[in-house]
């Protein structure tokens, strides 16, 4: 890029983050920007001052059965426990409901790998109600990485979201086990992908899925899965090589 | 096990987002509830027509269903992202249904809507008080400029048109503006990188 390229485009910022710079000049800022981080960054604070005019705007209740037609529209109001997965995850669901177990995937990259949970019934005992556990991820020398949910209602799911941090971190510790699968690089591979499996109070533990970590360590990712609460205990966060980045314990003192 | 025993209706955004994205219709369902005065709130303000203002809404709400899997949280808050989907469809809307996004009278009463700041509304955003308050101290000119493009999407040459003023003096003003509330908010912004 030039300089001459940069100047044009910060001519033309700020009507791009507000999105109305017209088709052709759009496209070549679009290109502009695919190659000049600088103009990049400045394009990203001018689309966060219009993302703040759009805070201005007063909320407005919208009419009376907005919200049934909604649900009506994402084919939600069936009746009741009878889930239909988006066509997203139906793949994985259908297995996953052939299993008696969810799988899903809710970030990039996603894989059902051998998976031995028990056949369950979903059915949940009447009158218990849906709670939501939640945990902090901690790498080896407790450094909170991360948090996880997991919700018991039905159907229910496994949430997870994930900072390892750029250099790893969790490499100190790491480093005398798992150097050798890990080559020469500190940490956790690199926007490689990790492996969600949780744990049961009887020891077992199942294989949730898997996703992918960006170049900073960071990723979110959520399945539809059955948790049960009397039997979860918590949750681990693996490495490709199969080496522990971090764990979640929700707390057994506080069970009902 | 710690039973937070926390209704749906407390996850945090991009947690029941989350929950959405697995396909969990109860958590789609308080998701919708949790956000429809905000989408149909931009929605209306954009088109002015409760009617296609609701359609808008709806089709924000599939959207945001058939996309939760690529939510990028490094990208922006859920509300953020939800409100941006509303306001990318409100315009487009606007664009194929009027030769003019707006009304002198409509852009008139949304500035001033934007501008004041009731309490009833109690924003306890803090940048969005800031950001309120800095289009307040704009100069008439430059705030009509920046609301006509960033809340209706006007181009740079509806605006000289609906303003009787040439383009360049179009674009001036809301770079201007664009600069003035951008000062205004870059502390902030730098305290969250
Ligand atoms: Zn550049």
């Amino acid at each position: 890029m030039t300089d001459r390229d940069c100047e044009w485009l910060r001519a033309v910022a700020d009507e791009l983050a507000l999105g109305v710079l017209p088709g052709q000049e759009r496209a070549e800022a679009i290109a502009h920007l695919d190659r000049c981080p600088a103009c990049r960054e400045r394009v990203e604070h001018l689309t966060f001052v219009g993302d703040g005019l759009l805070s201005l705007l007063p909320g407005s209740e919208p009419p009376a059965g907005f919200e049934t037609r909604v649900t009506d529209r994402l084919g939600l109001n069936r009746p009741a426990r009878r889930w239909r997965p988006r066509a997203g995850v139906a793949v994985a669901a259908a297995v996953a409901t052939a299993l008696g177990f969810g799988f899903g995937g809710w970030a990039v990259g996603t894989a059902i790998e051998g998976a031995s949970a028990p056949p369950s019934r979903s059915s949940q005992p009447p009158g218990s109600a849906h709670g939501l556990l939640a945990a902090s991820l901690l790498a080896p020398g407790h450094r909170p990485v991360g948090r996880i949910f997991a919700y018991t209602g039905h159907p229910g799911w496994v949430y997870m979201s994930v900072h390892l941090g750029r250099d790893g971190s969790g490499s100190d510790s790491r480093a005398g086990d798992a150097s050798e699968a890990a080559g020469s690089r500190d940490g956790y591979p690199e926007a490689g992908k990790v492996g969600c499996r949780l744990e049961r109070t009887d020891g077992t533990s199942v294989h949730l899925g898997e996703f992918s970590l960006d170049d900073a360590g960071r990723g979110y990712w959520g399945a539809p899965t059955r948790v049960d609460p009397a039997t979860v205990s918590g949750a681990r966060l693996l490495a490709a090589d199969g080496s522990v980045l971090a764990t979640a314990r929700f707390d057994a003192g506080h069970n009902q | 096990m710690r039973r937070l025993g926390l209704p749906l209706g407390r996850l945090s955004d991009e947690a029941l987002l989350a929950g959405m994205a697995t396909g969990a219709p109860e958590t789609a369902l308080a998701f919708v509830r949790r956000f429809q005065r905000m989408v149909f709130g931009i929605a209306v303000a954009v088109v002015d027509d409760p009617q296609l203002a609701e359609d808008i809404a709806q089709q924000t709400f599939e959207r945001a269903w058939r996309h939760a899997q690529v939510y990028d949280s490094r990208r922006g808050s859920v509300k953020t992202w939800l409100g941006t989907i509303t306001h990318n469809l409100a315009i487009d809307a606007v664009r194929a249904r009027k030769a003019t996004p707006v009304s002198p009278e409509d852009l008139d009463a949304l500035l001033g809507i934007v501008t004041r700041t009731p309490e009833q509304w109690a924003l306890a955003d803090e940048a969005a008080s800031r950001i309120r308050a800095a289009v307040a101290g704009l100069p008439r000119q430059q705030a009509r400029a920046v609301v006509m493009a960033g809340i209706y999407g006007m181009t740079a040459r509806q605006i000289s048109e609906f303003e009787g003023i040439p383009l360049g003096t179009a674009k001036t003003r809301i770079r201007t503006a664009m600069g003035k509330l951008r000062t205004v908010l870059e502390p902030e912004r730098a305290d969250h990188d």
